[in-house]
Formats: C-alpha cells, structure tokens, sequence
C-alpha cells in the first residue's frame, strides 16, 4: 500500500529541475508529535520549482547555496531556511495559530477574515459531516446566527432556508437564499453529498452578498466542493453511516372512547347515529359497551421505523502543478411514512486544476447525481388525523372492496372514506432528478501575482422526470378509484452563466489594495411537457407507460407543456483597501439586467468600512484582547426570484361542451403584473473580537435591512384571483451573537463551547397607502398591516368560555348571537359591545423573535464527544388540523382538544364544548387555532472514537474514526401538533420530523 | 516573444469582455408560453368566436357551492347535510354567517365569470374593427351580454345590492358604489334590450354554430324575469308574450326525462349549463357537479355509480303540499324518496297511508339507501345510474342543469297576468293549464294569484331558489317561516362576505 501511494505522490508531482546544483535532502516533523508530515511542499524561493515529501516526510531538492528553501503545509506555519552550504536539512513545521490569515470565499475572489468589513459565516465539512441527512443545509440548523433552518422530514425534501428574516412576500419559493456552488446559481443543493462539499459560507448582509447583486436579497450562501491542494500527497477516504429514523412526539389523536363522548356531545344527530353505526358494524367494546369495539391509532398504523444510510469514497491530492479531488457517493433514505416512499441519490464528482504555464491555469469540476425519489402521498398524514377511530383498517365485512378489504368510514354513515390506507396503497410518485454541474476555467496572470483575468463557464442541467401512478380500487361507493390513471412530466433546466474577472492586487507601503472587475452572462432556459394516460396494465410496472393505456381515451386537455427562458447580463466590481492593517474600506458595484421584468436594469452598490482596534498603539497595553475589529457596511440588493411579469394583459385557453361538442375558446384577464425590482437596502455593524490568547471568540452584528417595492400579492377583488404588485416596504432588523470558547487543559483533554442568539423583528413598513394587503385564505386571514409583521394571522382573540345560563344573559353579545355555555367569549377590542369584523386583531406571526443555538466539544484522547442544540420562540402556528373542522365535523381531533373540551360549568375557560367546535361563531379565526410554535431541540449527539495508528492482530491500522450519531433525539414543545417546524407556519399536514441514530464509519489511507 | 504572449492576452481579454456585452437585446425577449392579448391577430375575424366561447365555457362551469347557496332558502328545500357544513343550514334557517366560505366563493364566482364576459365583449369589439360581417360581432356581444346578465340577476337576487360592473376591469369596484336591487334590475332590463336586435330568433337548440347557445328568447327570459323582481307586470307580460308568439318552445312530454339525459338541449328549455362526456368511457369530461344534491347513500341499478353527498332535502312542507294535490309525476320526479324519509311522512296522521309508487326505488330501479344526512334528495338534479355512460361514474355527470325552461315563462306570464298586466299571447288560465296538462292534472278556470302561485311551487320547486323570490317579493313571509323558521323581511338578503368587505371598503359601507 505504501509503495501505490508512494507511485500516486510521485506520478502527480511533476518536478523540473534542471541547474547544476547540489542535492539536498532532510525530513520534515510536525514540532508537537514528532510524526513525519507526508506531503509538504518544498520550494526554492522565488521561482516555483520545488518538491513535496514522501511518505515518511523525506525529501531531495537541487539547490544552489544561497537558496533559501520554503516549507509549507496546510494548517501548518511555513518555514523558510537558507541552504547555506548545508546538504541535509531536517525542518519542524509548528502549527499555525494565526487564525487571522484565514481566507474566505466572497464571490467572484477570496478575502482574508480579518479583512473583512461584513458578515460572513463558515461552517466546515467536519461540521457538516455529523448530521445523517441528505441534504446539507440541515446540517446549518443552529450554527448560523440569523438563518432559520426548518427542517423537513420527507425524504429528499429540502429544508427551508430563511437568512435574517423574510423580505419579500411569501410565494413560489422567491424567500430562499442564492445558492452558488463553485460559481454555479443554484435554487437549492439538494443534489450535493453532504460529503460533496468542503465549506458552506453564508454571506448574510448586504455588504456581503451585493456582488449577486440581483439574486442576493435573501443572503448567499457560496458552497466548495472538496478540491484537492497543492503539494498534497493522495488520500482516500471512506465515509459512511447506517442508522435508523424514529417518529418524534407523536401527536396523540382522540381514541375510540374520547371521541365517542366528543359525538354524544355534540347535539348533532347524525354524530351519534354514526357511533351506533359502528357499533352495529363492529361489535360494542367489553371494556365500555357505550363505546365502538374499535380502536384505531392511525397514526401508529401509517408509520414505520425507516433505515438512512450515506457512503462515500474520495480522492484528494496535488502536485505543484496539478490538483485533484475525486469522490462518488450513495446516499439511502427511506420515509417514515408505511409506503413507497424513499429517495436514493448516487454522485459522482471530479475537480482538476492545473497550471499549464507559469501564466496559464485551466481547471474543470463536474459533479453528476443521479438521485430516484418516490414521494409520500402527503395527504396521507391529514387523513390519519381526521380518520375516526372508531374504524378498524381491514374490514373483513368490506366484501366488495378490492384489491384489499380496506375499511371505510362511509359504512358508518360519514360522508368520506377516510381510511388513510387508499391513499398509502394506490399510489405511486416516482421522481427522477439527474443533474449535472459542469464548470471550467481558464486563468491567466497577466502581471504574475498582481494582475490576473480568468474566465469561467458553468452549466447545469437538470432533468426531472415524474411519473405519477394512481391505482384503481374500490372500497365503498364514494371511496374509490375507477381509472388509472398515468401521469408523465418531463422537465428540463439548462442554466448557463459565463463570468469574466479581472482581479488586481497590489501595495505600496501601507496600502495595499485588491480591485476586481468583471461580468457575467446567464441563460436560463427551462422546458416542460406533461401527459397522461388512463386505463393501462396497472400490475405490470413496466407497462406503466402512456402508450399501454386506452390511446383512443386520452384526455386531451390533459396534455400540456411548458417553458422560459430568461437572461442576464451582469457588470460587477470590488475595491477592497487597507491602510496598515488598521483601517479598512470595501466597495463593490453591480448592474444587473434581466429580461424577467418590465424594468430592465438594476443597480446595487455596496460600501463598508472596518478598523481594526486592537491594532493600534493604545491597545498593547491590553492583553486580554487579542484581536478586535468594528465594522459597518451599507448595500442594496435586488431580487429577481419573483415569478416574471407579464407586463401586458394574457389570454388562455379554455375548453367546454355545447351540444355534446367539445369547444376550444379563449379568457383574457384584464388584470396583469408589470413588476419592478424588488430592492433590498441593508445596514449592518458588528464587531469581530478574539480574546484570552484566542481561546474566545466573538462576533456581533446588528442589522436593517428593508424590502422596498415589495411584490405582494395582491387580492383582485370579487373574483378570488390575486396579482403581484409592487406595493409595499418590508423591515427586518435584528440582533446576532455568536460566541466560541476553545481551550485545551492538557495534551489529551481539549473542549469547546459555543453560542449564538439572534433576534429578529419582521414588519411592515407601508403598503403605499394601503391600510392592509389581505392574503392566506378568506376563511383563514393572513393579513399585512403596516407596523405588524408581514402575513401575521388575523383573527378574534378569544377572552374565555361561556360557563352558565346567567353569564349569557348577562353579555348583549352573546344574547344577539344566541349563544349558549360552551361557545367561546371574544374580546370585544374596540368595546362597542358587539363582536364583529372590527375587533379582529393580529394574532402572532410565524417569524420567531428569537432564535438560539448552542453546541459542546470535547476531546479526550482518543475520544471525541460533541452535542448541540437548537431552539426559538415567538413563532405561531396555525393549527389548521383543527381548525378544518369548518368544512366538515366527520372527523377526529387531537386528544388534547377531546379531554380539555368544555363540558360544564367550570371545566375551562379556554376549549369550546364539542357542540360549539360545530357552530360557526366558535370557528371563526381566533387565537384558540393560532398556537405557540416556540420550541428548543436537541439537535445532535455524536460520540467517536480514533483508532490512529493502533495495532489491531498484528497490523498496523489506519487512520479510522468510529462515530455514534443520535439527530435530533429530543424536541421540545407545546404546540398541539406533531412537529413544531412548520415552514410557512400553517400545519395541515407536515411530514414528521424522526429522530435519526446512526453509526458511522470514517477511514483515511 | 514576451510582447506576443501580452498581446495574445490582451486580444483574448477584449475578445470576451466585448463578447459579453453583445447579448443586450436578449434582455428584452418576452415571456415564454404566453399568448400576449395584444399579439392577437384581430383581422382573423373567424377567431371572433374564441372569446365568445371562452365566456360561456366560464358560465358552464360554476363552483357547487353556487346553486345551493342560492336555493336553499326557499320552503321548498331544506340544507341537508346534517351535521356538516353547519353553517349552509344556518343560512337555510336564516342565521347567516359572513364569514362562511360559501357565501365568498359563490360571490366571486359570479362576478370573476361577469368580469369574463365583459373580457369577451371586449374582446369582440376589437375583432369588429376588422369584421366584414359586423353582425356576427354585435350578436356574440349580445350573447355574452346575455350570460352577463343571468349570472348579474343571481346576485342581486341573493346579495340584494350589488356592483354593477362595467368593464373587465376588477379594480373598478374599488371606487363604485353598490347600485340597489331594483337599479340592478332596471339595468339587466336595459341591458337585455340592447341585446335584443342582435340575438337570432331561434330556440337555443336550434342553434348549430353555438348548440344550447343565447338566442333572444333568452334575452326575453331575463328580461322578464328583472322585470318581476321590480313587480313591473306589465315588462313581464311583454316579455313572455314574445316568448309564447314565437311558437318556437313546447313543454317536453316526458317531465320524469327533461330532468335527464333525453332532457339535454329539449325545446322546452331557454337557458342551460352544458355538460358532456362525449359519449366516451373516458378521457375529456365537462360535468356539473351534482354529487352535492345527490343522496348520500344509494344502491344503484348499475353497479358502481358514485353517490352524492346529501345537501339538498326536498322539504316536508312541499311533499305534503304535492301529495295534497294528489300530484304524482312531478312528485316524482322531484324527489328521492328513502324509507326513514317515507316514515317521517307517515308520523303525521294526515299521511299514514301513502300511494303505492312513493318507495325508495326511483322509476329508473335505483335504490336510494338511508342515510342520516337527510331524509329525501333532489329527483331533478339526479342522473338513473343506467343513463350513465358506460364506464362512467360520476354522479349526474354528462347532464345539463337547466337554468330557465319554458315552464316557468308560462307561469310568470300567467302571474303578471292575474296581477294586472294585460297580453295577447296566451291567458293565464291557458298558461297555468299548459304546464298542468304535462303535469297529468285537470284544467283550471279564472286562476288566482295563490293559484298561480301554487301551480310554479309544484312546477319549479327545488330550481334556482325561485319559491324564495317568489316569497319575498310577495311579501309572503309566513310561507318561508316553516317547519321551526322565523322569516323577517330584514333577513331577505345574505350579507356581504366577509373577505370581500375588507377588499371592498365601499361594501362594507353599504352594509353599514
């Protein structure tokens, strides 16, 4: 094995030495274990011929006597040492503690850390690495000051990123970040191993992220994909987990009993008829005879404990002329929910560098996943919150039912079927995503090291194709299914950019500067065709194809297609100053054009300024303050993720029958978008601070950032249709914190601590001249009014519980509606003794005010411990499981709302009776559906253990890690669902959120 | 050697800087996959059409939502659905709720459809520019007028005050004021009367470019019908005395069929929502949701029919009413019977014993099972699972639902009539007796109001709400307080929904 990595070291370190000169050997040793460093870079100063070390950290090199040799290694000092006649040279590298030459990816370039004038986090592999999941960005839930990270349980679902608050109106995804992986525009990086990615930046303020200019308003977060590194000998590593999903905090439904006494209670006849009807059906419980012998827990019968598995293999390494990193990776998940639901990915990916003159550089990435997804039926989740319990899940009496005999809440007397199975059974989504990144460059320094120009060229295809299968059956008159049916989509994205930079940099003296410039060209071009058949070979899969149905009956209406192309042209520039390391000034400008809007041209610059404090004279006295720089920054963004407009009035086509004759004809609306840019404009101070000789590090930042011209939907009146304006002003500001604490108490004991809190406050600033913009649905208002937060809920505020007879006399109100003990008391805001729509309040947002996230690392030998946690507060969440109960009482409820129900005076002040969950005073929206969403988690636990170097039966073994996962193994909270996370805050019916136990695997040869 | 290598680099650099820049135009690439209105080619004059049928493809298609909130009031119709959609049978007893989803989707989709006529008539008038055959134009503009003003008079009929729209512009509403019921009748009038001169004097079934299309007999119909919401007798005479001159409409024989598929596009009916499988076991399918009126739990002829969901009970009030008028066919037709529904019948002394044909077998064999939800069903808005196309299931689907029929232009005739109108068509004994005559029931002489009156709750019960403007027009408000209800004339109209007051801050001020 030694010798193959030895040929791999040699065979991708091209070494010229041609000069008559003596040869020089040594070995290289890291000062603090003694251990030879493989792979170090040694290069003769000034030119850029050079060697790397060999295995065993020894090294030969030609050079003349008054060379001075240099020594370098990543996450090592470099080292310089003149020859001096000498001919073997035994160096120790020490490890490098100057944290501040840290550099960081900015876009379009790289920056020191310390000089930076914004907000900028970075979240490394190692750290991305302990999440089990598969998409990435749950791995940032609770490290990033500022981002909400909510979770989506589904496999292969994303989860929803919002980076310092909402700034534009909630709709086809226009909230979510710019993702840009390698200079590549992504909306989400789904497709990405977690094992993928060597770092995932955040740019959070506008200073940061105004170089994206139009795509930057809602945050940037830049990923890396893993590159190999110059001067690196080769390593392969294998990383991989297994484990296991388990359903959290199941919400406990009603049983047969509780719901039972709720439809005894109820006063409606047919509520009661029906738990007779069961009765009837299915026998009388010995228990309780008053009650159905019939039990069900839907929830228990949809679930399963689902196995998550991640495998990768890669390979990294470099020349001085050459870098590589080379990887593919599978990735396993199957649902919690009982059905066909999983989602597998396998990826490939390769990323090449290398400098073909001493002026010429030229690379190339590409990353292929090819991943298959099989859906959940969601609906499923809500039809085992509303099936009633008093129905079993087979019903042997079912004779007609086939193919399975599925029970059926229509034979009890209510109107649907209910039973969640025929969703579970008879459906059938298969999703396959392949997309391809392909990125190359070429980079040439015109002036070496100061002037260069580097062209790149990105493309990324995606094709998605779906195939929608839902399967006949027949379980009762109403709940069945009598076609096939066979629903194909094929879709197609080919999104291009092409960017020009030329970066300058320099000093003189004090000043030194880096100035870039540069432009960028997007196409984006999106294609889609979709059909469906009916009535094809339903048991043979592969007959599941449009041209097995009933050709004869294909509806034609059911054929339709799609597309867009849209375009960009970018000019952007960077001017990035510092005087002596102490004072620092930052600037980029960008104009951006695009075909999406009315408005062709957009421009948004940015400025920053940073002093570095700790750098003056007056602070040496100072010694507990190792580092400590203020900094401000200002910058205005666009965001284009709005739909496009159409700029001009539409017509669509529209079929119907006149005399048994199907007619095509035509609708034009009158009403039509014609949008502006939606302009962020940010203001942003903080502090980055390193104190106790680093050990302790703190950045702080507070932040306005406001949405002006807003596209908001507007409610086209009396016709239920609704179009995007620009019409409004939306603030969000906010406080972030982040604290790290790092010590090490002797060779073999190290720890962390770490914490950050943010704030954030989300409101509208002006609707121009609107009192309010109404959205959600009429029956459950989400309305924006200046000074409250953006789609806050609005509704009555419930005050109590009419307990008696006298209590109803006694309220006018409650006299005119003829209300009786049991049916809710709103506050009569404005106490003009009636209730009516002028007493609807906002009732909370869904935004939380504050979120935190805490994490702890401990070292002991060879053991590695870290925990973290997560929470937030303030959040509401619609809990409109419940409050459906508009559209029909047939269903179950949450045991919660069964045993605190009203049921004479006395028992609460805060549930309606069940008779009053029916009437239509009492389901108004009202602070009895708006619940508190806060919530605090324990988001991970690993435990691994390093086998370094220990002999195992003889043999030495290699650099192993054995990891124990538990993600997200508690939650917290008091909201009457089953899964606090709730993106948009309205819960109808999300996904639950498993927790994940795993064990992993990581060797490095 | 080192200046060629620059100036390979610098023609290189200028070379793509300039090649970036070059895509300028691209920016200004319109919107993929739209038909952009004002690309419309309008010198094609035989696309004229297209809006035309646009517009009625929008009138066919109504929410189900829509009908019953319109009709339930009535004596002749109880809400069903017990226990579900509580505040349907609020409204039913008078307690209404703005906030209630059905009253915000029923109100937008009568105006979002009114708002697409007016798109189409729009749309026309530019085609005229350039149509040889202006008259083709006028007349599809009279068409969508037509249709404008059935789905206008439902409004007003259940809202009472409403916008009167002028343009396919919504945001006209933010600065109109509602006009009152009786302006919005005068306007349909008026309306209608400029329609006239252009609309072909066919029966609609006549029609071949548009079959079932608007013909003047439909403009007439709505005529008169704007004209007796306003008690102007005499507007209603004339209108239907043109009707019946034509010659053109008969009653169809067979009242058990007109309400099934023999019934589609019958010379009896002015005005119908089409509907149609196309004689197809599957593919393409505009239906009529009728699943809503349908009973909830039913053993059909033809296995496998879909049942509906139990929202409309023929009342008790009216199936006495009709068995004390010793009325079979239209008894039964009208309803579906189920046996806790007869057994409910029978608990009354007066109706222990029932005619033999009252069973819970429809005339067609199918066999209505009891469900709780309610007692009876609606027999006009039931399709006989053996009229189904074979391989199809849905409820009533490839049946019209008729929304005005030669019937009731008799009867309103005969109404205006005994009220003091005068005409030369026909009288209102010869009217009433026309519809009787199909009815198998004997003439009547020198008719009365309450006759007449009478005569249309046997004919037209559970259509359109018509018994319930008939009620309050009349002001006959003990009729609709029944089986428990409380009617007073400040209960005649539903208030404005909700969602709509807080868009509309006109309306809310109406409704103050």
């Amino acid at each position: 094995m030694k010798k193959l990595m030895f040929l791999f070291c040699f065979i991708f370190s091209v070494t010229s030495v041609f000069s008559q000169q003596n040869a020089i050997t040594g070995n290289v040793t890291e000062a603090s274990t003694g251990e030879p460093i493989p792979g170090v870079s040694v290069i003769i100063k000034g030119t850029t011929s050079g060697t790397i070390t060999d295995f065993d950290g020894n090294y030969t090199i030609k050079a003349a006597n008054t060379d001075v040799l240099v020594f370098s290694f990543v996450g090592l000092s470099s080292k310089e040492v003149a020859v001096s006649n000498r001919t073997v040279i035994n160096v120790q590298l020490e490890e490098s503690t100057e944290l501040v030459d840290e550099v960081v990816v900015v876009g379009y370039g790289q920056l020191k850390v310390k000089d930076l004038t914004s907000s900028i986090s970075t979240v490394n592999s190692d750290e991305l690495q302990k999440t089990p999941a598969g998409q990435a960005m749950q791995a940032l839930q609770g490290k990033v000051a500022g981002m909400q990270v909510v979770s989506s349980g589904a496999p292969g679902d994303s989860p929803t990123i919002r980076v310092r608050g909402i700034g534009s109106y909630p709709g086809s995804n226009n909230e979510a970040p710019l993702y840009v992986v390698d200079g590549m525009f992504f909306d989400n990086i789904d497709f990405l191993n977690t094992s993928d990615i060597a770092s995932i930046s955040v740019l959070k303020d506008a200073s940061a992220a105004a170089i994206y200019g139009v795509r930057a308003a809602n945050g940037v977060v830049l990923i890396e994909t893993k590159s190999g590194k110059t001067n690196q000998k080769s390593e392969i590593t294998y990383d991989g987990y297994y484990g296991m999903q388990v359903a959290q905090n199941v919400l406990k439904m009603a049983n047969a009993e509780q719901f039972t006494t709720m439809a005894m209670e109820s006063g409606s006849q047919t509520a009661i008829d029906n738990i007779y009807k069961a009765m009837q059906r299915y026998g009388r419980s010995r228990i309780n005879p008053n009650v159905p012998d019939v039990n069900t827990d839907w929830y228990d019968e949809i679930m399963r404990v689902a196995p998550i598995q991640n495998h990768s293999l890669s390979v990294a390494g470099g020349s001085d002329k050459a870098t590589y990193s080379l990887g593919t990776s599978y990735f396993g998940q199957e649902g919690i929910l009982d059905m066909k639901n999983e989602y597998e990915r396998f990826n490939l990916r390769s990323k090449v560098d290398f400098k073909a003159t001493d002026w010429f550089t030229i690379g190339g990435n590409m990353i292929f996943s090819n991943a298959t997804k099989y859906s959940q039926e969601s609906s499923a989740w809500s039809m085992a919150y509303w099936a009633v319990p008093i129905m079993p899940v087979y019903d042997e009496l079912n004779t007609d039912a086939w193919p399975t005999k599925y029970a059926s809440a229509e034979h009890i007397g209510y109107r649907g079927g209910q039973n969640p199975f025929a969703a579970i059974d008879y459906n059938n989504r298969r999703m396959k995503i392949r997309k391809v990144l392909a990125n190359f460059y070429a980079k040439v320094d015109v002036i070496p090291e100061k002037l260069s120009f580097k062209t790149s060229y990105n493309h990324n295809f995606t094709s998605l194709n779906n195939r929608d299968v839902a399967l006949p059956y027949f379980i009762s008159t109403n709940f069945k299914r009598v076609d096939a049916t066979l629903t194909k989509r094929s879709e197609t994205y080919s999104n291009q950019i092409w960017d020009n930079v030329l970066t300058y940099d320099d000093s003189y003296g004090k000043h030194k500067w880096t100035v870039m410039a540069g432009t960028s060209y997007r196409d984006e071009a999106y294609d889609m065709l979709t059909a469906q058949g009916v009535n094809f070979p339903v048991d043979q899969e592969e007959a599941w194809y449009i041209s097995q149905s009933d050709l004869a009956n294909i509806p034609t209406t059911a054929v339709r297609d799609g597309g867009s192309r849209q375009y960009g042209i970018s000019y952007f520039s960077r001017i990035s100053y510092n005087f002596n390391d102490r004072y620092l000034v930052y600037g980029t400008m960008r104009a951006d054009g695009s075909s999406k809007y009315q408005e062709k041209w957009g421009y948004f610059p940015t400025v920053g300024a940073g002093w570095v404090v700790s750098e003056e004279n007056f602070m040496e006295e100072i010694d507990v303050i190792d580092f400590l720089k203020v900094r401000a920054s200002w910058g205005r963004l666009g965001n284009d993720k709005i739909q496009a407009s159409d700029g001009a009035s539409t017509t669509n086509v529209v079929t119907t029958s006149l005399g048994d004759i199907l007619y095509s004809g035509t609708t034009t609306a009158s009403t039509f978008s014609s949008l502006k840019w939606e302009v962020t404009e940010e203001t942003n101070v903080g502090l980055s601070s390193r104190l106790f000789n680093s050990r302790l590090s703190v950045e702080a930042d507070y932040y306005i950032r406001d949405t002006e011209n807003a596209a908001i939907r507007v409610k086209i009146p009396s016709t239920g249709s609704s179009v995007l304006r620009n019409v409004g002003v939306i603030r969000n500001s906010g406080f972030e914190l982040a604290l790290n604490w790092n010590d090490e108490i002797t060779k073999d004991l190290s720890y962390s601590i770490g914490a950050n809190i943010s704030t954030l406050k989300n409101e509208v600033r002006d609707l121009y001249g609107q009192p309010y913009i109404d959205g959600g649905s009429a029956e459950f208002r989400q309305r924006s009014m200046v000074g409250e937060p953006l789609m806050a809920f609005f509704g009555y505020e419930v005050a109590g519980v009419y307990q008696n007879e006298e209590q109803i006399q006694a309220d006018p109100v409650a006299v005119a509606n003829n209300l009786v003990p049991g049916d809710f008391i709103y506050r009569d805001q404005n106490g003009d003794n009636q209730i009516n729509d002028d007493d609807r309040v906002v009732l909370g947002s869904y935004f939380p005010n504050f979120m935190y996230g805490a994490n702890l690392g401990l070292n002991y030998k060879n053991f590695e411990f870290s925990a973290s946690l997560v929470g937030q507060s303030g959040n509401k969440i619609l809990n409109r499981k419940r409050g459906e109960v508009i559209w029909t009482p047939d269903l179950n409820m949450d045991a919660d709302l069964a045993v605190n129900r009203w049921h004479g005076e006395g028992t609460t002040n805060s549930y309606p009776s069940s008779a009053a969950l029916r009437k239509g005073w009492n389901q108004k929206l009202s602070s009895f559906f708006v619940e508190d969403g806060s919530f605090w988690r324990i988001q991970n636990i690993q435990l691994a253990y390093n086998l370094n170097g220990k002999d195992f039966f003889g043999t030495k073994i290699l650099n192993t890690k054995i990891t124990f996962t538990a993600d997200r193994p508690l939650t917290v909270f008091n909201y009457n669902g089953f899964n606090p996370e709730v993106a948009n805050g309205i819960d109808r019916q999300t996904y639950p959120i498993p927790a994940t136990y795993t064990i992993g695997l990581n060797v490095k040869f | 050697m080192k200046l060629r290598k620059y100036t390979i680099k610098m023609v290189a650099l200028g070379a793509v800087l300039f090649g970036a820049s070059a895509c300028h135009d691209l920016l200004d690439e319109p919107k993929e996959n739209t038909s952009f209105t004002e690309e419309t080619d309008y010198t094609k004059t035989e696309d004229m059409i297209l809006p035309l049928i646009g517009a009625y493809a929008e009138f066919n298609s109504r929410g189900w939502e829509d009908f019953p909130l319109m009709s339930v009031r009535g004596d002749d119709v109880n809400a069903g659905g017990l226990g579900d959609q509580q505040d349907f049978a609020e409204m039913d007893k008078f307690n209404y709720n703005k906030d209630f989803w059905m009253y915000n989707s029923t109100w937008q989709n009568l105006y979002a459809d009114i708002f697409d006529t007016h798109s189409a008539m729009e749309q026309i008038e530019l085609y005229k520019e350039f149509a040889s055959n202006t008259a083709k134009a006028d007349q599809y503009i009279a068409e969508a007028k037509v249709l404008r003003g059935w789905l206008l008079l439902q409004l007003s009929r259940v809202w009472g005050d409403v916008f009167i729209t002028t343009s396919s512009d919504p945001s006209d509403l933010l600065v109109l004021d509602v006009a009152s019921k009786d302006e919005v009748m005068q306007h349909l009038s008026d309306q209608m009367d400029e329609a006239l001169p252009y609309l072909p004097a066919l029966r609609p079934n006549e029609r071949v470019d548009i079959p079932g299309g608007v013909t003047k007999y439909t403009a007439l119909a709505i005529k008169a019908l704007a004209n007796q919401e306003l008690k102007n007798y005499q507007g209603v005479a004339d209108a239907t005395s043109q009707i019946i001159s034509s010659g053109k409409f008969s009653l169809e024989a067979d009242f058990y069929n007109l309400f099934k598929i023999p019934g589609k596009l019958s010379s009896e009916n002015l005005l119908e929502l089409q509907a149609s499988d196309f004689g197809q076991s599957s593919g393409d399918m505009v239906y009529y949701e009728f699943a809503a009126l349908g009973p909830q739990g039913w053993s059909p002829k033809v296995k496998g029919a879909d049942g509906g969901w139990g929202f409309y009970e023929p009342s008790l009030k009216w199936i006495k009413f009709m068995l004390d008028r010793g009325e079979e066919t239209r008894l039964e037709t009208s309803v579906l019977f189920t046996d806790r529904g007869i057994a409910e019948i029978k608990k009354d002394p007066k109706y222990t014993s029932l005619p033999a044909w009252i069973s819970n077998t429809t005339p067609s064999g199918d066999v209505i099972n009891d469900f709780s939800r309610a007692m009876f069903s609606s027999g006009k808005h039931y399709l006989p699972s053996d009229q189904l196309t074979p391989g199809r299931t849905r409820y009533g689907s490839n049946k019209n639902m008729i929304a005005i029929r030669y019937a009731e232009i008799l009867l309103m005739h005969a109404e205006a009539l005994v009220q003091g109108a005068s005409s030369s068509a026909m009288t209102a004994d010869a009217a009433v007796n026309t519809v009787r005559a199909r009815a198998g029931l004997s003439n009547l002489s020198g008719v009365t109001l309450e006759q007449v009156m009478d005569e249309k709750f046997a004919e037209l019960g559970m259509e359109w709400g018509i018994r319930y403007s008939d009620m309050v027009r009349l002001g006959k408000y003990d009729e609709l307080s029944y089986e428990g209800r409380s009617f007073s004339e400040k209960l005649t109209f539903l208030p404005y929904p909700q969602n709509q007051v807080d868009l509309l801050p006109n309306l809310g001020a109406a409704q103050k």
